[in-house]
């Protein structure tokens, strides 16, 4: 009986994922055109799956065996359920298969529920713990349907009740992974998220890539489009896409220093709002953890209303430190910080609703091309002693010294000079560009303001354009970004190529001259214990996780690192303009990270930032001692008798 | 005795005589103090020998000062004796008005300087007097005759019109236009001059210029050579004008020295007729604030605190009674104790109050930056090394709970209490 | 601040605001800019209850970086500026007066002091005078009190205020005082209209004769530097400044003498007042 009921079923259960497939599609489809190869993605995800994803779910062992075990089981499994029992296949090999896949969906199933037997908070409840026991039931009761067609047991094998619980039992399997998938249920993350893999929004973030710089915002006005994201249906449709591929693990939850600080922001539960902003409804249902200090339940949204009227709160969006935790650890590569962008463009640009100082700085940076409102002639004024060659009178130089607006701070001026002296003791030929430099956009992009964004780099572009130099080197990793990330995109049509130049942070350029001799550095003795904050931009942004460290360690200081280093450094609380929005929380996430600091007994804090420096020297007395690299390094230089020549010859 | 000249021929020899062991005693008698003798050709003879005089250890001293630094000594005695000349001019042809502010009825810096300025530009032409108007009570009286004694005279005013009713008072622009009319129409002043501050000269100078269609010179900072100079908008540029083309002027603090050498009659002339205006601006008082709501910018006296404050009552209690505007350093913000729109600095509010004072702020860059034109910067800390005592006028050191304390104690025995007097007559 | 509890009494009546805008400049960067007090007087009246508000510029507006200021304010949630183009160089209060009588305002709002140029702050006065209307200068909030009559606060010094009564019509300026004027947003300020008016300019004569060069730094005076007669009280004179200066710092002393110190140096500064 049973056998003539399942493929019905069957065809049924997959006809109601189909619809549901479509419905969903369409919702997507709700969202902006975004280009996107669809036949090459769909080639490409397997490998993206396979090999990128892993490299990210792997960072949990358990949990990835787990998914290879269930995912793996499940999937083998519906396509020999269909052969087996939908069309009847009478094949005892395909059902001994059947009944192995099963057996191994059943196996890392119960390890699913094992997990969730005491889930840890960042986790979220509601449906997902109904999933492993669904799990199990699916796996459990197609093992037993397919025991006669493997001949294990005789056919007719349940009759009467026990074919009512089998019934039960497929019907409530299908049920969570047919209807749930196409229906919204925690299954679907896996019909988003494989097609999120497929048509990702970047990707050249796949293969090994790195891809981190903000997409431009295409500033005609002329058709009447809004700027921003105001309603979801402003997302382009890969970005919507992407939402609903979240599983609600709370990775990103768990490494965001904005919810660890209090603040309102909850990454997961961000992504969760995007997706009742798509399909329409209240967070009523959402399980997770909320923002903090904010009640779940309140929120409505659909697709054609203000993301700002109902759905998440101002301060959530602003609470953000563009940090990119939350981007790094995500297992299916969700791109929070594109959207929390693309929000804050339409407060800043369309609803000039900045919050904190951002208005103020923003002005500033229209007027006097720095966030501070100085004087843009005094920007050289901390160089006035250097005796630094200016790029306008020089014209070429093999080194470009990206100065940034550390020009105008005066604890920032110290790093500078630092620099300047290690690069004046290697003989390094370079030059900067004095008044004639402007604030990289950084904080302005942050901000939302693209517009100014565009009009500094763009800027920036034509005075660079002016110069001949091979490589730009700057101490401010935020400059480094957009020098190196983000103004490409606006570069085509100037004189400068792509690949025209080269941008370096300072602790890479110190770590070659180390390297290549031209610098002699002291054994750093007494600094104590040493330890070694990553900036964000620096770190996560681009990678740069070696030249810093192997810069330290060739002063013979042995680095005591941080539980969280590397790209999972926490932030300092400096990025993303966080400091000038500067929304309230229960702590400051500077101070979060100087417990991480202390927690390593250190005496020093190696740092690669003046934002990093500043926020982190902004921690009450008594902390250890916090400096960048470049004045570590010039503490230590040892002079070194050169025939200057011979070097500027090499240089040259 | 007699007023003849009587020659001692002996007197006469020793003098001639230099060896002689009695000439220097002659000579001091004869010649006297005088050095310089007329000689017999009528010229002046200096004689090098009776320069200086012997000091009380027997030796020699030549005073090269003309006996200024022996009177150093006496000189505050001796000033209250100098006179300084009167000048008056007894029937001036024409007039350099000033319309002074006289907050409370006295002279303030700013006046003085613009009557400083306004003495040099009557002096150099002929029989002009310098003729102060006055809006509302003068503080120490003026007598009918001449009062070269008075604030006025000795700030070189020759005339004084005086408008005291009661229609002046307060902010009364209207009213006070129709007397500057009046003024204009009887005695036609060659230049009418305002000291520029906020709502008063400024105001004044304004509207006069607008009602006499006049192209005024504001800002003015320098007078030099028949030319005006002037700032621009943003404070970015230097405007220099004929002073021949501008009769009203509006002119910054200290654009000229005050006068110091002589004294004026500062004779009051009756006031012309003035008819009472419709008053279409009413003042409706002065609006109490509390000095918690003025924004740190604006502010001139701020009490801030940081990290070293523990009784945050008693904070709050001393910015009170001083009548201060509080403050406070990223810290205290931080730990919320303070709210954000507090926050001193370059992160914060950058302050430009007259007295800031720092109470356990050990002064981090931002926080010194913030504060960098603050006139006068009192510290009070327990670290005598902090950088805020290196930046400070004034460094108290000490725990700060007791130091406010003995403040308050201080300023509410003196009752000088500035928070509940709210009112401040600006106009 | 207190004055919305007092609120008008005949709501429905609409008043017309004409707010003057100006091009800025930093004072910094010397780059043009939205007005500080142009834009503080544009949010007091968009702030202002049933009111209808335009938005006046008179000025050379042919320059891109101009026009993007005007965008600026656009950008504070207005759909259109009437732009009276003015020649560089021109007096702009007859287009001003003219504009204003056609649209027959109730209250002009305009900034204090311009930021360009001369910025004497003579523009307000001059339009009261041409219309013959009263005029505030230096307020921070306007509200209608009903039946034509506006209640003002004043700036004054040291952030005290005092309250005026005046009745419509009138110029009113705005001090720096005032609230700070909102974001503007650049988007929006794409989309509003200049909106062009054919009014002719006038040639301002008097600035046509001025010089104008960088600002010089004012230089110090030097207390009774003058007055000395003698080279000895010159030297005095000059060197008693750095004997006054550089901070006395009080360790040992008690608490109550280290207050009479701070108490003296507050008195002798006049922030607070020794009553005797």
């Amino acid at each position: 009986m049973l056998e003539s009921v399942i493929p019905w079923l069957l065809a049924g259960f997959i006809a109601v994922l189909l619809a549901g497939m479509l419905r969903r599609i369409r919702l997507w489809r709700a969202g902006q055109p975004e280009k996107v190869d669809l036949v090459a993605g769909l080639m490409a995800m397997p490998r993206r799956y396979l090999v990128d994803l892993h490299h990210v779910v792997e960072r949990d062992k358990v949990m990835s065996n787990t998914h290879v075990a269930t995912a793996g089981g499940f999937v083998a499994s519906m396509i020999l359920i269909i052969l087996v029992h939908g069309f009847g296949l009478d094949s005892t090999i395909l059902a001994w298969a059947l009944l192995a896949t099963t057996a191994m969906m059943f196996v890392g199933a119960t390890f699913v529920y094992r997990r969730r037997v005491n889930p840890p908070s960042r986790l979220s409840k509601g449906p997902w713990m109904r999933l492993p026991k669904s799990l199990l039931t699916f796996a459990a009761t197609f093992f037993i349907v397919t025991l006669p067609a493997a001949g294990v047991l005789p056919e007719g094998f349940g009759s009467g009740v026990l074919a009512f619980i089998l019934l039960a039992g497929i019907v409530a399997g299908l049920g969570e992974m047919l209807f749930g998938m196409g229906w919204a249920g925690p299954m679907k993350h896996a019909f988003a998220g494989a097609l999120h893999l497929a048509f990702h929004r970047r990707s050249e973030r796949f293969g090994g890539g790195r891809s981190t710089g903000l997409k431009l915002l295409d500033l005609d006005i002329s058709k009447g489009q809004t700027l921003g994201v105001a309603k979801p249906a402003d997302f382009k449709w890969n970005q919507l896409l992407g939402f609903d591929a979240c599983v609600q693990c709370g990775r990103c939850e768990a490494m965001c220093p904005a919810f660890a600080a209090g603040q309102p922001l909850n990454p997961k539960k961000l992504i969760q709002d995007m997706v009742v902003g798509l399909a329409g409804g209240t967070d009523a249902k959402y399980a997770g953890s909320p923002y903090p200090g904010k009640d779940v339940g309140n929120a409505t949204g659909s697709p054609v209303e203000v993301i700002t009227e109902g759905l998440v709160s101002q301060e959530t969006l602003w609470s953000c430190t563009t940090c990119r935790a939350c981007v790094e650890e995500c297992p299916m590569m969700i791109e929070h910080v594109d959207a929390i962008v693309d929000m804050r463009r339409f407060l800043t640009l369309e609803q000039g609703s900045t919050p904190g100082k951002g208005s103020e700085t923003l002005q500033n940076l229209i007027a006097t091309d720095n966030p501070n409102g100085n004087d843009p002639q005094a920007r050289g004024w901390w160089a006035a002693d250097q005796n630094i060659p200016l790029m306008s009178e020089k014209k070429e130089a093999d080194v470009l010294f990206w100065v940034s607006d550390g020009a105008f701070d005066m604890r920032s001026q110290r790093i500078l000079r630092s620099f300047v002296k290690i690069l004046k003791a290697a003989n390094v030929d370079f030059a900067f560009l004095g008044d004639e430099e402007r604030d990289c956009g950084d904080v302005a992009r942050r901000l939302g303001d693209d517009a100014t964004f565009q009009s500094l780099a763009k800027r920036n572009i034509a005075t660079l354009s002016q110069y001949k130099f091979k490589r730009i080197v700057t101490t401010d990793p935020h400059a480094f970004h957009c020098l190196k990330n983000e103004y490409p995109d606006l570069m085509e049509d100037s004189g400068l190529l792509k690949n025209g130049w080269e941008v370096l942070h300072h602790t890479r350029l110190i770590n070659e001259l180390v390297a290549e001799g031209k610098i002699q550095l002291d054994a750093l003795t007494s600094a104590g214990t040493v330890t070694y904050h990553d900036p964000c931009y620096l770190g996560r942004y681009n990678g740069e996780y070696d030249a810093p460290r192997d810069v330290l360690k060739a002063m013979g200081i042995e680095l005591a690192e941080m539980e969280r280093s590397g790209f999972r450094s926490r932030c300092c609380g400096g990025g993303g303009a966080a400091p000038i929005t500067d929304i309230p929380g229960e702590r400051r996430i500077a101070d979060m990270r100087m417990d991480d600091i202390r927690e390593t007994g250190a005496d020093l804090v190696a740092v690669g930032c003046q934002q990093c420096t500043a926020m982190l020297e902004g921690v009450v007395e008594p902390r250890p001692e916090v400096q960048d690299i470049a004045e570590i390094v010039a503490a230590q230089l040892v002079e070194i008798e050169q025939p200057s020549e011979s070097i500027a010859k090499e240089v040259a | 005795m007699s007023d003849l000249i009587r020659k001692d021929p002996r007197k006469d020899w020793i003098l001639r005589n230099r060896l002689h062991p009695l000439h220097e005693q002659v000579a001091a008698e004869m010649n006297g103090p005088a050095a310089e003798v007329r000689g017999p050709s009528g010229l002046i003879r200096r004689n090098p020998h009776a320069v200086g005089f012997i000091g009380p250890n027997g030796i020699k001293r030549i005073d090269r000062l003309g006996g200024s630094a022996a009177a150093a000594a006496g000189a505050k005695r001796e000033q209250k004796e100098e006179q300084l000349p009167i000048i008056a001019i007894d029937a001036p042809q024409a007039y350099v008005a000033v319309v002074v502010d006289m907050p409370n009825g006295e002279l303030s810096a700013h006046d003085k300087d613009v009557l400083g300025q306004a003495r040099a530009l009557a002096d150099a032409a002929e029989d002009t007097a310098v003729l102060a108007v006055v809006f509302g009570p003068v503080k120490a009286a003026l007598g009918t005759e001449a009062n070269p004694d008075h604030p006025l005279g000795l700030a070189g005013v020759d005339r004084v019109v005086v408008f005291d009713s009661e229609a002046y008072q307060g902010f009364a622009p209207e009213q006070q236009l129709e007397a500057m009319l009046a003024v204009e129409r009887t005695l036609e002043p060659a230049q009418w001059l305002f000291p520029d501050t906020h709502l008063s000269g400024n105001d004044r100078a304004l509207r006069l210029a607008a009602r006499l269609g006049e192209r005024p010179i504001m800002h003015a900072w320098q007078i030099k050579n028949g030319k005006v100079t002037s700032r621009g908008g943003s404070e970015l540029t230097d405007i220099t004008r004929e002073l021949a083309s501008a009769r009203i002027l509006a002119l910054a603090s200290e654009c000229a020295m005050p006068v110091d050498e002589a004294r004026y009659e500062a004779r009051v002339i009756a006031s012309p007729a003035v008819p009472d205006v419709l008053t279409r601006i009413k003042d409706a008082g002065a609006v109490a604030v509390d000095p918690n709501q003025i924004s740190l910018g604006e502010a001139e006296f701020i009490l801030s605190a940081g990290n070293g404050i523990h009784d945050w009552d008693q904070f709050h209690e001393a910015a009170r009674v001083l009548g201060a505007t509080e403050g406070a350093s990223r810290v205290a913000v931080d730990d919320g104790f303070m709210p954000r729109f507090r926050q001193v600095g370059a992160t914060g509010t950058w302050v430009t109050a007259r007295v800031y004072i720092a109470v356990g702020i050990s002064g981090a860059v931002q926080h010194l930056q913030g504060i960098g034109s603050c006139e006068k910067v009192i510290a009070i800390n327990t670290d005598a090394g902090c950088d805020m005592v290196k930046r400070a006028d004034l460094s108290v050191i000490g725990d700060s709970q007791e130091i406010l304390a003995a403040l308050m104690a201080k300023v509410q025995a003196d009752g000088a209490a500035d928070g509940d007097e709210g009112k401040h007559d600006v106009a | 601040m207190m004055l919305h509890s007092k609120l008008s009494s005949n709501p429905a009546k609409n008043y017309t605001v004409a707010t003057l805008v100006s091009v800025g400049k930093h004072p910094k960067s010397g780059r043009p800019r939205r007005s500080d007090q142009d834009s503080k007087a544009l949010e007091l009246a968009l702030n202002m209850d049933n009111r209808s508000v335009h938005v006046i510029h008179a000025g050379d507006s042919s320059d891109p970086l101009r026009q993007s200021v005007l965008r600026e304010y656009l950008g504070m949630g207005l759909e259109r500026i009437d732009v009276t183009r003015q020649n560089a160089n021109s007096d702009a209060v007859p287009a001003l007066v003219e504009r204003l009588k056609m649209l027959q305002a109730d209250v002009v709002l305009t900034g204090s002091r311009a930021e360009s140029g001369e910025g004497s702050g003579m523009v307000p006065y001059l339009i009261a005078q041409a219309l013959g209307w009263p005029m505030v200068p230096a307020a921070v909030e306007v509200t209608a009190a009903g039946d034509g009559e506006f209640e003002i606060l004043q700036a004054l010094p040291r952030g005290q205020r005092r309250l005026l009564k005046v009745r419509a019509p009138f110029v009113a300026s705005v001090d720096s005082a005032a609230a700070e004027s909102r974001q503007t947003a650049w988007a929006s300020g794409q989309r509003g209209q200049l909106q062009e008016m054919a009014i002719g300019s006038n040639p301002d004569e008097v600035m046509s004769q001025v010089t104008v060069e960088p600002a010089r730094k004012r230089p110090k005076r030097i207390a009774s530097a003058k007055k000395a007669k003698t080279a000895a009280d010159r030297f005095k004179a000059a060197t008693a400044k750095s004997a006054s200066k550089g901070g006395a710092i009080l360790v040992k002393e008690s608490a109550e003498e280290k207050a009479q110190v701070i108490y003296d140096l507050l008195v002798s500064q006049g922030v607070i007042n020794k009553k005797k």
